[in-house]
């Protein structure tokens, strides 16, 4: 099946020009791209797909394309680096900001035969779990606009939702992959820390964030992240491991007690659980007792992390600039407090606090010991279990704006997401199924570097829970041909 | 009131790595603006930094050179603070695991060694450039990520002297290491300081950060200025504001630089980007290799291994290529000895000469070591070394080519030279009779006849030498320099100076003297010892540079008179004091015919040639040169002309001076004793100068200028600093300045203190060289004046009296090329 | 009188005013009453976690990037630079240039 869709999707990129306008064209109601260019980095020759430079086999997309083939079209959040488009992180601060470099995930599935077609919306510089905080507008849920597609990597997830894209490129630092996936009812992998470069990601969270891969199959997870995985010389937080842990899985843990639920999430749950039983697992119910100091410990480290990864952004040597200023830091002031929305400052005040000398103790170096102890449980758990399944969010995808869940609420909401990012393991969010008109995701957590585990699960699980779309948007790889218009 | 300052340095050097610390960009300078930037350099979104090895192995060379606890593991920390130069707005460095950590540095400051801990060392990234221009600024990141290593030092220092030597020190240090070039002009080498001044006795005062000190001249006047700045507060009841002071090189002040308070909060948090770095075992053998031997350590192997002084080997020390130069030199054959000297001399002369560095220029160790074997072989001679490296780096060719294409090889085939020597003694029967009989005057005619026969060829020495064997004779050179020694008392009582003649002629005979002695004549004034002038002095040393250099003599006896006898002495010594040949100075208080002044005469020939420097039974003299007077033999350095009761504990200090000993002068007969025996004992026994073959009249000149822009002054009970600022102006420029016993002087701010003038001093290029007025060392480490002293530049002697150290400063303007009193001052401290 | 907002936002080199600055007062102090719930676990004997993963030693080789091989269509170090200044929102020549009245 994946192979007679990644054939059709190479196809739309030998006219480019038609595709563009397509995807222009389903952008309007959904918001997901910032920018669309699907000529302006092609992917390398297929002859030359095999110099990628990932620490495993370079790995083609589905199979190797044929003799003339074009390649396979790949959206990239706009707070990674591809050269000669834009970097806005869908703030005011980079409007006009365009990119010199490539992230080395980007440069490697250029070389393993992906083209990226454009940049798409995010909560800017990530921070968020509903793309609604972005200078470029929201992006609206292909299953209902009225509702968000999730954050910060929304405009990726509703790209591939909506059938634009079969992969898209992410960033996740508490959630943001895999809780716009689960909103948009696609697999969404977040990789163990540092199996993906970081290099070109623009920094939120440096210590909890991975670059993430949202796609319609799993099997396009799985390639695209083979391809881009490996050591990185410029990133030397990278990892990677000759001797993963063994992809088989026995033993399910369910996370259990009283998680929150909305009737949908509930639903999900409870369809994962049987479809993992119908599969015969063996699964137990597990409680986390550290789980309810994720959310504060994350918010603690992340916004003291951001508040100096954001310090970079001054309107000195690229940026937004104020037209006067009297001097260099005059300049700097008014440069952030017009660059920054409201999110990022709230981000980078808290985080500036949090470091502050007499509060430092108090705050992130508290936090950091809480990381130890989430680590531990998990470690004392993944030695009992093969896999632990969790839900991704309380809810499934709420309404634009702050009446169903607030700015506070949503923060409070991560607790199933940053638990993956405090401990640096893999997880992928899989969808359920569809409940009263919006889909629902759940999470698959495994230990380091088990991401084979993670995959081969999702593809067992996908023969009981398949992959559904968003009615009216049949992917653009099953276009009619040229001359008759989209709808 | 006495106060006490304290002075803590952070020193930054850029480390010579390929690139920069983070990324792959070259570290390199001098480039257009922004061309050695990358995204990660220039703070882009989405750039990591990676690190550097080779800069983590160079950081770590120089933590163990700094004898420093190395970590076993360190970590990366964020510095957060804006500045448009710093472009991610935080700087990565170390903060709770620096690389190195409690280590020291020994240094000698004013003779007194000491040791200054280093609390750490830590690695960090430097920040871009920023240039003022008009109503802009412009930045240049190129600078930026350049792996820079901050050493700290605890508040150990006192004064701005102390920290250049420091300075000064650390940088031979990493250049030796090969870890940074040191050029603080360029800022591959920079200083920040903290300083706070207290009330003796209680501890650290209120810190002020000095910063924009772009030499070591900066550095030591902006601390100054900022403890003159705190103690002025102090005694006027104000309180010291903590702030960071910037040094206004212009002005020569320091000027406040206004900071909130809030930017001092600098968050640093664990670096996420880059994980902890572990000192491995194979990083830390990597870390080893790079160790060399550091300059203390092989300037003290210099001097005992090759027998150099301690000037020498600082010399030679200085710079790790030169060093490595001579020791190459002396493994292809060199003698140290003459190594060393030629480097410090000809060869230093003709670099400078001609611009280049030792080691690009033409004279390859090689070369050296072959020249210098040429000459010890006596295959050339002095002279014609010297025209034969100006010619090794005129035509970039080997000495031996060189010496065989302009004829310039000498016979120094001694059988050869025995021939002629033979053939011409045969020929000449009658002079060869005088001279057996005890007339030494025709040997001038058997050397020039000698040297005509060998067309001026043949080795003076070995002619000299061959000669005397055949005729079984030894020669003394005497050289008559005035004194009563060598005059006769008219009838009214008055001495006028004399001839030699008869003061040999009483000796010439004397059974107790080996009867192979033959004296050879030289007047070099008739003059009483008080009439001594600049240009009676040029003449001594020119004579007796051109008989050691010809080598006519096993022994030089120099009369002389009393009075001035301490300092031609000491003159003598610095110049002379590593001759292989005797050279005795003698005098008397009697004229020529009294039986002392035979009896002193006597003795110096005896110790003249006996073979040995201070051959003389009661000398324990240190270098060639030795003085006899009244039968007693003394080394050349510290004497001291008094009337003393027990003349037979000259060398130990009078215990009582009783009224009765003291007053019937004539009754007690005059004497010299030895001041501070054992530290003249220590002092070095070479010749520390070289003449570079100056003429008489050229030594002259300079003696002549160095005696008028030199003074000799007493510290006094109510002296006044406008009697010294009077000579200043008048063109003195070098003070001995005998201080009071233990090296104390008034320096207060009033018209008797000395301060004024030693301020003066300092701006006008004054030196001022203390000596003590009583026995004992010029130690000045305990005294509060003392360091006021230093402050002000005066540069304390040790042991030395105020005659040898005066014989010294003649002896370095003399053989220096310079009037700098820096270069003097260095030149005199290196001489002790 | 300073707030402790008013201070870490001159830290932060962040201008707050008006509405802004009451709304963000008020989020800030509500999140730090929430990140004070982290008092009620025992962290006592644990490490901090500062690092995601601690393995062995990367580094990298003292070779300027130039020298490396990198991917055919990479841009030169040169024209990187170049397209680095090319962001520069005000240029003198090659440098980067920035106001300050005097």
């Amino acid at each position: 099946m994946s192979t007679t869709s990644i054939r059709s999707w190479r196809a739309v990129l030998s006219d480019p020009d038609r595709y563009g306008a397509a995807l222009a064209d389903r952008n309007r109601a959904l918001n997901a791209f910032l920018e669309i260019d699907a000529k302006r980095r092609p992917a390398a020759s297929p002859a030359g797909a095999g110099e990628a430079a990932g620490a495993g086999e370079a790995a083609g997309p589905g199979e190797a394309a044929g003799p003339g083939e074009a390649a396979v079209p790949i959206a990239v959040k706009d707070n990674i680096a591809v050269r000669g488009y834009q970097l806005t992180c869908a703030s005011r601060m980079l409007e006009n900001f365009v990119c010199p470099y490539d992230a080395t995930i980007v440069s490697r599935l250029i070389a393993a035969g992906y083209q990226p077609v454009g940049k798409t919306n995010l909560d800017e510089f990530g921070m968020g779990s509903s793309t609604d905080n972005s200078a470029g507008g929201p992006t609206s849920n292909p299953w209902d606009t009225d509702r968000v597609a999730g954050g910060s990597s929304g405009g990726s997830a509703a790209a591939v939702a909506a059938g634009m894209v079969p992969v898209a490129l992410g960033t996740d630092t508490g959630g943001s992959v895999r809780q716009p996936a689960a909103f948009c009812g696609v697999y969404g992998l977040k990789p163990t820390y540092g199996a993906l470069s970081r290099y070109g990601l623009v920094a939120y969270a440096s210590s909890l964030e991975v670059a993430g891969i949202l796609a319609d199959s799993v099997d396009l997870i799985s390639d695209v992240y083979t391809a881009a995985a490996g050591i990185d010389a410029m990133d030397q937080t990278s990892t990677w491991t000759a001797s993963p842990p063994s992809s088989e899985t026995r033993t399910v843990a369910f996370l259990s007690g009283d998680l929150g639920l909305d009737q949908r999430t509930t639903a999900g749950y409870a369809r994962m659980r049987d479809a993992v039983a119908s599969r015969g697992y063996a699964h137990t119910d597990v409680e986390l007792s550290t789980s309810d100091y994720a959310v504060p410990a994350y918010y603690t480290i992340a916004t003291a992390e951001a508040s100096a990864n954001l310090a970079r952004f001054n309107g000195v040597r690229y940026g937004e600039r104020p037209l006067y200023a009297e001097n260099p830091e005059s300049l700097v002031r008014a440069a952030r407090s017009a660059g920054f929305g409201s999110e990022v400052k709230l981000r980078i005040l808290l985080g500036t606090y949090v470091l502050r000398s007499g509060f430092q103790e108090q705050y992130y170096q508290r936090a950091q010991k809480i990381r130890t102890a989430i680590r531990n449980e998990f470690d004392s758990l993944f030695a009992t279990y093969d896999l632990l399944v969790l839900p991704v969010f309380p809810t499934a995808a709420f309404r634009h704006g702050a009446d169903e869940l607030d700015a506070f609420q949503q923060k409070v909401a991560d607790k199933f997401t940053t638990l993956a990012n405090l401990a640096a393991l893999p997880a992928l969010s899989i969808p359920t199924g569809v409940f009263d008109g919006l889909p629902v995701g759940i999470q698959v957590m495994g230990p380091p570097h088990s991401e084979a585990r993670l995959i081969e699960f999702a593809r067992v699980i996908a023969t009981e829970l398949p992959f559904e779309r968003p009615p009216g948007y049949e992917p653009l790889s099953t276009l009619p041909p040229s001359g008759s218009e989209v709808a | 009131m006495s106060y006490r300052s304290f002075v803590g340095l952070e020193i930054h050097i850029q480390l010579a790595t390929r690139t920069k610390v983070f990324c792959g960009c070259r570290a390199r300078f001098g480039e257009e603006p922004n061309t050695n930037i990358c995204p990660v350099c220039a703070g882009y979104p989405g750039a990591l930094p990676a690190l550097n090895e080779e800069a983590m192995r160079l950081g770590y060379v120089v933590a163990r050179a700094l004898n420093c606890d190395l970590s076993p593991a360190c970590e990366f920390e964020r510095k957060n603070y804006f500045y448009p130069d710093l472009p991610k707005n935080y700087q990565i460095s170390q903060f709770t695991r620096p690389l190195g950590t409690d280590g020291f540095i020994d240094l000698e400051f004013r003779r007194n060694k000491r040791r200054v801990k280093i609390r750490e060392c830590h690695l960090e990234e430097d920040a871009g450039k920023m240039i003022h221009a008009g109503d802009q600024s412009l930045l240049d990141y190129n600078r930026a990520g350049t792996p820079l290593l901050e050493i700290v030092t605890d508040p150990d220092l006192e004064i701005g002297e102390e920290a250049e030597v420091l300075l000064q020190e650390f940088r031979r240090l990493v250049r030796y290491l090969g870890v940074c070039d040191g050029n603080m002009e360029e800022g591959s080498l920079r200083c920040d300081a903290n300083v706070s001044v207290n009330l003796e006795g209680q501890g650290l005062g209120t810190k002020v950060e000095i910063k924009n000190m772009n030499s070591f001249r900066f550095v030591r006047k902006a601390l100054n200025y900022e403890i003159d700045r705190q103690r002025d507060i102090i005694e006027r009841g104000g309180t010291i504001v903590q702030e960071t002071r910037l040094w206004n090189e212009n002005r020569d002040v320091s000027e406040s630089m206004r900071v909130k308070e809030s930017s001092n909060d600098y968050r640093y948090f664990p670096e996420p980007d880059m994980p902890p770095f572990v000192a491995t075992p194979e990083f830390l053998t990597s870390v080893d290799d790079l160790i060399v031997e550091l300059p203390i350590a092989r300037t003290a192997r210099f001097i005992s291994d090759y027998r150099l002084t301690d000037a020498q080997a600082s010399f030679l020390c200085e710079e790790r290529q030169i060093a490595d130069y001579f020791e190459h030199a002396v493994r292809l054959g060199a003698s140290p000895a003459a190594a060393a000297v030629w480097l410090m001399g000809d060869v230093q002369k003709l670099l400078n000469r001609s611009g280049t560095r030792l080691s690009d220029s033409p004279l390859t160790p090689d070369r050296f070591a072959q020249l210098l074997t040429l000459l010890d072989a006596g295959r050339i001679h002095g002279k014609i070394a010297k025209q034969t490296l100006e010619a090794v780096f005129d035509d970039d060719s080997d000495p031996q080519e060189i010496i065989v294409a302009r004829s310039w090889e000498q016979i120094t085939d001694p059988a050869a030279i025995d021939a002629i020597v033979e053939d011409v003694l045969r020929s000449n029967p009658q002079a060869v009779a005088q001279l057996r009989a005890g007339d030494a005057r025709p040997k001038g005619f058997l050397v020039g006849r000698i040297m005509q026969a060998t067309n001026g060829r043949a080795e003076p020495r070995l002619v000299q030498d061959i000669l005397a064997r055949k005729l079984d004779v030894q020669f003394v050179q005497v050289l008559s320099f005035g004194g009563a020694i060598s005059g006769r008392r008219r009838d009214d009582g008055v001495i006028v100076a004399g001839e030699l003649s008869q003061l040999i002629e009483q000796v010439v005979r004397d059974a107790s003297l080996p009867a192979d002695i033959r004296y050879e004549a030289v007047e070099l004034g008739r003059f009483l010892s008080e009439e001594v002038t600049p240009n009676d002095w040029a003449g001594l040393i020119g004579a007796v540079d051109a008989h050691l250099s010809v080598g006519d003599a096993a022994g030089i006896v120099v009369t002389t008179g009393t009075d001035t006898l301490a300092y031609t002495a000491a003159l003598l010594h610095w110049l002379f004091g590593g001759a292989d040949v005797p050279i005795v100075l003698t005098a008397s208080a009697m004229t020529g015919d009294a039986p002392e002044s035979t009896h002193n005469f006597k003795e110096a020939v005896r110790i003249a040639m006996s073979g040995g420097a201070g051959g003389g039974a009661a000398v324990d003299s240190p270098g060639a040169v030795s003085v006899v007077f009244d039968r007693v033999a003394y080394p050349a350095l510290n004497l001291k002309f008094e009337r003393i009761p027990a003349r037979a504990a000259s060398t130990d200090a009078p215990s009582v001076v009783t009224p009765a000993a003291a007053t019937p002068a004539a009754a007690t007969p005059p004497a010299f004793r030895t001041w501070n025996p054992d530290a003249v004992r220590d002092a070095a026994g070479r010749s520390l100068y070289e003449l570079q073959s100056l003429t008489v009249d050229a030594i002259a000149e300079r003696l002549e200028a160095a005696v008028t822009k030199s003074f000799i002054a007493k510290v006094f009970p109510g002296m006044q600093a406008s009697s010294l600022t009077a000579l200043i102006d008048s063109g003195t420029r070098f003070f001995v300045l005998e201080l009071y016993d233990s090296g104390t002087a008034n320096v207060g701010e009033t018209p008797f203190g000395l301060r004024r003038a030693l301020e003066y001093g300092r701006r006008a290029g004054a030196l001022f060289l203390c000596t003590s007025q009583q026995e004992g060392n010029v130690d000045f480490s305990p005294y509060i004046t003392s360091h006021e002293l230093w402050r002000e530049g005066a540069v304390p002697m040790g042991p030395l009296t105020t005659e040898s150290v005066y014989g010294l400063l003649l002896a370095v303007l003399l053989t220096s090329d310079s009037w700098d009193p820096e270069a003097v001052s260095q030149a005199m401290e290196r001489a002790q | 009188m300073k707030t402790e907002l008013d201070i870490t936002a001159d830290l932060a080199l962040l201008e707050l005013t008006g509405d802004e600055r009451v709304r963000l007062e008020a989020e800030v102090s509500r999140l730090l009453d929430y990140f004070a719930t982290m008092d009620s676990i025992d962290v006592t004997g644990l490490e901090p976690t500062t690092h995601a993963l601690r393995e062995g030693n990367r580094l990298r080789p003292d070779k300027p990037a130039a020298e490396l091989a990198s991917a055919d269509d990479a841009p030169s170090a040169e024209s990187l630079a170049d397209d680095i200044l090319e962001q520069a929102p005000d240029l003198e020549d090659r440098f980067i240039a920035i106001p300050n009245v005097l």
